[in-house]
């Protein structure tokens, strides 16, 4: 094998030019591609985790928009809706969600992380069951608050990374993390507004304490406990009793589509408009990182014609020397595997300086993200993802596509007759 | 040792016409013979060494050498007959450049035979030839004499009964081949069955058998006949 091995070694010295600019085709193929592909599923992984943060076995179901309601017997999302909903084959939990629905405002005046904040703004809110967010409350219990008591707030993750990319440099405030948050407090008056009619109720003045940041939590608003909302919404005389929205938690990812399908069946809505976009975007990411994989695996194809040039030229050059060995001994497959090998290893060159030169690109667009890019908002650590696949495929590829390339040389080199070209 | 029967070989030239260049040709050679094939050129010399030694197997009739009946052979096998019942000699040498003396000797251990002792086998065959001192040296270090003594030491290397050469003086200055020749002579004392085709009359001269070949067939066989006047075909 050393000598075999050194024959490889002496014959691609020998075409040294031609071995190299074969293995520098696949390195551009090959390193075009493991970057494109570390670039999308960097991206997509940014968009899965960051942007829009999706469960696949959450169901959200929301009233329907235009319902024959209780013509029907659905649309509506009371108590009994929910109890049917709980039945579903493949359900394992629901978690009821209803918004404030009177409008509320705060009114910000004091220091906020060090920095002197005087606003007021609307604000939305929503209540949930505890059990939907209880990983990320960090702070005392997710409940109705007693009398005197704060009310406890979750703030969404995306809209803390929009404040913090966004809001915060315009107006020179802090930026925060979710553990700098939990403890804010901040007050919040229900039944009024400074754009839209209330319900002419009774305005009720509470304290609000940040407790936690989710995913889960409402975007542009503030997600508080089902029964505050409850009790909020029928002091001010309210609709109490019907639901904004019901989360199902299936027992598995599979069970889904049966429980969407069953739920339309009640008369009911998905709200996946999140879930959508995700994929959506997802499904942009993945139409481009295709179009410049597909680029790439073009290029990986030219190398390959190249080595077949190459190596045919190769086999006609080394003709004698094939009847040479195979006159000592050398069967056809034997030859076929001398020129395979041969590509094997500009192939594997190749497919591993493109994968490094991949890698190597990948390091510096983040450097020079980090430091040329503003800091706009979901701005990620690394633009890139290379998992382990990706890097081995990556120096496969150069292989396959060096041997694909070989196939008809080595072939043509098997086939060679050297009663003919021993002659003379 | 050789056994050929009633050979038959064809090939269509570059015009189209089919050409006969052996015709019906038998042969018997007995282990330990020295023989020379004479005869024109296109008399069909080489092809009969091709098809002795396992090379063309693109012919009708039948070929035994040392037992082994060539035709019927599937490739793996025929290689392997090759690389262990016979050696080639060539006329322009056919030593792979980028090996040294030594790699070009051991090239046959890398198609099956033996890979024991290898290398000290290859260095005692280069030794043998009186190239131990050149081992390492690329063939176009070396000179033509020494070359062929190289390709030789590379055809026993994997210890063949049969020697097939071809033209093995060819590209020899006189002085050179005498060399060669003698070796040869020697190779055959010890032993070993030699078949050469030659124009050479110091070659044909050291055989002890002649056999001439004229338009495909065997027309003359002599044994222990020097021909006697240079420049015969």
């Amino acid at each position: 094998m050393d000598a075999l091995s050194r024959l490889v070694r002496l014959s691609l010295a020998r075409e040294r030019k031609g071995a190299f600019f074969s293995a520098f085709g696949v390195a551009m193929g090959v390193g075009a591609l493991v970057f494109f592909l570390g670039l999308g599923l960097g991206v997509g992984r940014v968009i899965r985790e960051k942007i829009f943060p999706t469960d696949a076995r959450l169901v959200d179901v929301v009233p329907s928009a235009v319902s024959l309601g209780s013509l029907l017997g659905g649309g509506k999302l009371d108590a009994a809706t929910v109890e049917r909903l709980a039945a579903l084959p493949g359900v394992e939990a629901t978690y009821r969600k209803m918004n404030v629905r009177v409008p509320a405002v705060t009114r910000y005046d004091g220091v906020f992380f060090g920095a002197r904040l005087r606003m007021g703004m609307e604000v939305l809110a929503v209540g949930v069951e505890p059990g939907l967010v209880k990983d990320d409350v960090k702070l005392g219990e997710f409940k109705d608050p007693s009398e005197g008591q704060p009310i406890p707030a979750l703030v969404s993750t995306r809209l803390l990374e929009l404040y913090n990319k966004t809001f915060a440099p315009a107006r020179k405030l802090p930026q925060l993390s979710a553990n700098m948050i939990v403890g804010f407090g901040f007050p919040v008056e229900f039944n009024r507004s400074y754009v839209a009619a209330t319900t002419g109720g009774p305005t009720g003045a509470a304290q609000t304490q940040v407790v936690g940041a989710s995913d889960r939590a409402m975007l542009a608003g503030i997600t508080i406990p089902l029964e505050t909302a409850v009790r909020i919404n029928r002091q001010a005389g309210v609709d109490a009793e019907t639901f904004t929205g019901v989360t199902l938690v299936a027992s598995d990812p599979s069970r889904v589509p049966a429980i969407v399908d069953a739920v339309k069946g009640m008369g009911l809505e998905i709200d996946d408009q999140e879930r959508r976009m995700a994929e959506n975007t997802g499904a942009a990411v993945a139409l481009v990182t295709s179009a410049l994989a597909l680029l790439s695996i073009l290029i990986c194809i030219l190398a390959a014609v190249n080595i077949a040039h190459a190596l045919s030229a190769s086999v006609r050059a080394r003709a004698k020397e094939i009847g040479v060995m195979q006159a000592v001994g050398a069967s056809r497959a034997d030859v076929r595997g001398i020129v395979l090998a041969e590509a094997a290893v500009v192939g594997l060159f190749g497919g591993a300086a493109g994968t490094a030169l991949a890698l190597l690109m990948a390091f510096g667009v983040n450097r020079l993200a980090v430091s040329q890019l503003p800091n706009f908002p979901f701005k990620p650590d690394s633009f890139f993802s290379f998992p382990w696949p990706v890097v081995v495929g990556g120096v496969l590829l150069g292989l396959v596509a060096a041997l694909a390339g070989a196939y008809f040389p080595a072939r043509r080199a098997a086939a060679t007759d050297p009663a003919r070209t021993l002659a003379g | 040792m050789i056994r050929a029967r009633d050979i038959v070989k064809e090939y269509v030239d570059g015009d189209g016409t089919k050409v006969r260049v052996l015709d019906g040709m038998s042969l018997d050679v007995q282990d330990g013979d020295f023989v020379a094939v004479v005869g024109p050129s296109g008399s069909g010399k080489s092809t009969l060494l091709h098809l002795l030694g396992g090379l063309d197997v693109h012919y009708q009739g039948e070929v035994e050498v040392g037992g082994v009946k060539l035709r019927g052979l599937d490739d793996k096998a025929l290689a392997r007959f090759r690389n262990t019942h016979v050696g080639f000699v060539f006329q322009s040498f056919h030593l792979i450049p980028n090996l040294s003396a030594l790699e070009n000797v051991l090239l046959p251990s890398h198609f099956g035979a033996s890979r024991e002792d290898a290398r000290k086998r290859a260095e005692a065959m280069l030794e043998r030839v009186g190239l131990g001192a050149k081992k390492d040296r690329a063939p176009v270090r070396l000179s033509g004499g020494e070359r062929q003594r190289v390709a030789i030491a590379r055809a026993l290397f994997t210890g063949p009964k049969l020697l097939l050469c071809d033209e093995p003086t060819g590209n020899l200055d006189a002085a050179t081949g005498d060399g060669v020749i003698q070796l040869f002579k020697e190779l055959h004392r010890e032993g070993l069955t030699v078949l050469a085709v030659t124009h050479e009359d110091r070659m044909s001269a050291a055989a002890r058998r002649v056999l001439r070949l004229k338009e495909g067939r065997l027309v003359e066989e002599r044994a222990d006949l020097h021909l006697a006047t240079r420049g015969a075909p």
